[in-house]
């Protein structure tokens, strides 16, 4: 099994890269456009959160950029290979290089957390440290004395944590998230959004972030806005709140 | 893709053992589907044993018996001319008639008559080998007129055998004279062995010439196949001639493919092939659609469809192995009830071919199961564990 290694994709070049992409659902007379003419570059380093609407597409421009399913009009590359037209058996071996996180936790209960984790480290073949890697990578997010309880003895949190761990633990370039604090309270949220900041810092992943959670925002480096399938806005933080909070708008005009 | 073999999560193994319960059912179905595959063939092969056990006791290397002839119970007589014919055969030693027949017993204390099965030979012949009838001082009893040995294996519906007891057959006077142990199979209930002259007495006008069966014993050191070969080149074509396993396996035959018996068996076996594999897939199928969401987070984090065919088919097999083992147990258990309730007349037996049969078809049981089920797993949609 071959991984991209990580020196294949240059860090000036973009790890997503997506150029007048288009996706239908459905076929023959029901065939209905849901992302219209998608243009985006996202670099390593950056945390970019996507907003919209809810049927604006962003979940599907998600399960199309981490190969769970595969995109046929336009040009989609992830980590330096294209996706466009790749069949099932390569965007498989696409999804080894890209940790998910899932508003649901989607763990075994018949594993143990530090099980659950192994089950990502046995697909790098790496069998004999697998349990220390696992291990580790729980530590690392405060779950060393929980590694051998069942989900079922988990807090909401600390499954949540453990799907993290799960996701993380190969150590990928590309992480996408689907609401991944929705299941959180807000301390917990705020956990784990640090810690996907400080991946991003410290090993330059690409992060991208499908959330309606506005505790949030402030870590992106770029928020991405989806209206009815098409990219609306792209901006900093800042802007975003700028344009999007009616409470700026209050001020000036009481000003005035 | 080649991975050492390190040991990998048993996800199958965990999986299936989540739900103590429902692995309980699950087992208790493949056990009681295998218990029932076990009793159907074990009847079968009782059937079969209990028609051809009898063949143990008859002291002969060659049986000759007209082509005619389905089994022992509906015999075509031949001329006994052809035992004479045989006898001079090289490494022949001696030939010996056996005559066979259905006759009404009279049960002394509720006078109900009921057929049993009545063999007749000559007294000087030493045509059975049972401790009771194998000297010719033991077989003078059978001299006296009107007077026959009778089955200890005879259902006990025919009444008492005391010896001296005084009955009908065939609305004759009859005294029983001596015991033995022989069993009658499927085609009687009952069994009893008496003199030629007697049979003469009860059977006639069928006269002591015509001959259902007749064994040959050959001399020490000759070759069987070549004796049965020169046999079959000198005697005409209404007798054929069979050492004893071959008979055995020409009556087993006949009870197997041209009765119902083997029919009806066989059809318990395969209704209990699949009463289990529906309930192995019944399992399956809630274990897969239980944890489908799983299944598609381990296909997006860049798990192949294989592995989850792999897994699937793995709690098959598992299931198999579990339920395989305490239903061997319980059917040997059965096996000896049965045994010891027919008092040994219907002789269930384990026999390492059906060990591994019912093996065979409990894993090929689970395996069609897994088949069927898997679909849904390998099929299921990464993308969805995003909606």
């Amino acid at each position: 099994m071959n991984f991209a290694p990580p020196s294949s994709v240059p860090p000036v070049e973009a790890s997503i890269q997506v150029r007048n992409l288009s996706y239908f659902f459905g076929r023959g007379d029901l065939r209905k456009q849901v992302l219209f003419d998608i243009s985006l570059d996202l670099h390593p380093g950056q945390i970019v959160i996507m907003t919209g609407p809810s049927g604006s597409g962003k979940t599907t421009l998600l399960t199309l950029i981490g190969a769970l399913r595969s995109a046929t009009e336009g040009s989609l590359q992830v980590l330096g290979k294209e996706l466009v037209g790749l069949g099932d058996r390569h965007l498989v071996e696409i999804r080894r290089n890209i940790g998910f996180i899932f508003q649901a936790h989607n763990l075994f209960e018949s594993l143990t957390a530090s099980q659950n984790v192994e089950m990502a480290v046995e697909l790098t073949g790496n069998f004999r440290g697998k349990r220390q890697q696992a291990v580790d990578m729980l530590s690392h997010l405060g779950l060393a004395e929980r590694a051998d309880y069942k989900p079922a003895a988990l807090s909401g949190g600390q499954k949540q944590r453990v799907a993290i761990a799960r996701a993380l633990v190969n150590q990928p370039q590309l992480i996408l998230a689907d609401e991944p604090t929705a299941a959180l309270d807000k301390q917990s949220g705020r956990d784990v959004v640090t810690l996907m900041q400080h991946l991003a810092q410290e090993r330059g992943c690409t992060i991208l972030m499908v959330t309606h959670d506005n505790r949030i925002l402030d870590v992106a480096d770029r928020i991405i806005n989806l209206v009815d399938g098409r990219l609306e806005s792209d901006e900093s933080p800042q802007q975003f709140v700028d344009s999007h909070a009616p409470k700026a708008l209050d001020q000036k005009m009481f000003i005035m | 893709m080649k991975f050492p073999s390190l040991p990998r999560i048993p996800l199958a193994w965990y999986n299936l053992r989540h739900d103590r319960p429902r692995l309980l059912v699950a087992v208790a179905g493949v056990t009681f589907a295998v218990l029932l595959m076990f009793m159907n063939l074990g009847f079968l092969g009782a059937l079969v044993s209990t028609t051809t056990n009898f063949y143990d006791q008859f002291n002969g290397d060659l049986f000759l018996i007209s082509p005619q002839s389905l089994e022992i119970s509906s015999t075509k007589a031949f001329p006994r001319q052809r035992l004479y014919q045989a006898a001079g055969i090289e490494g022949v030693q001696q030939a010996m008639p056996l005559y066979a027949e259905y006759a009404l017993w009279k049960n002394p204390e509720t006078s109900l008559s009921r057929a049993l099965f009545v063999y007749a030979f000559n007294p000087s012949d030493p045509v059975f080998l049972m401790p009771e009838l194998d000297t010719l001082e033991k077989r003078q009893a059978l001299q006296q007129p009107n007077s026959a040995f009778i089955d200890r294996r005879s259902r006990p519906e025919f009444g008492p055998q005391t010896v001296g007891l005084e009955t009908e057959a065939d609305r004759r006077r009859i005294t029983i004279v001596g015991q033995y142990d022989l069993g009658g199979g499927f085609a009687a209930d009952g069994t009893l062995i008496m003199s030629d002259q007697n049979f003469r007495r009860y059977f006639a006008p069928q006269p002591l010439d015509q001959i259902s069966l007749g064994l040959v014993l050959l001399e020490p050191g000759a070759n069987p196949q070549r004796v049965k070969a020169a046999l079959q080149e000198q005697l005409p074509a209404d007798v054929e001639v069979y050492t004893k396993p071959e008979i055995i396996r020409k009556e087993s035959q006949f009870w197997i493919q041209t009765t119902s018996i083997g029919f009806i068996f066989g059809l318990g076996v395969l209704v209990s092939f699949v009463v289990g594999t529906v309930i192995v897939y019944q399992i399956l199928y809630t274990d897969i659609r239980d944890h489908l969401r799983e299944y598609a987070t381990l296909k997006a984090i860049g798990y192949s469809g294989g592995y989850l065919f792999k897994t699937v088919i793995q709690e098959a097999i598992l299931l198999a192995l579990m339920g395989y083992v305490p239903g061997l147990i319980l059917a040997l258990g059965l096996y000896e009830l049965a045994y010891n309730a027919t008092a040994g007349t219907l002789p269930m037996r384990m026999t390492l071919f059906r060990v591994i049969f019912v093996f065979t078809l409990t894993m090929l049981m689970c395996g069609l199961s897994g088949l069927i089920s898997v679909r849904k797993a390998v099929t299921a949609d990464p993308a969805e564990v995003f909606a």
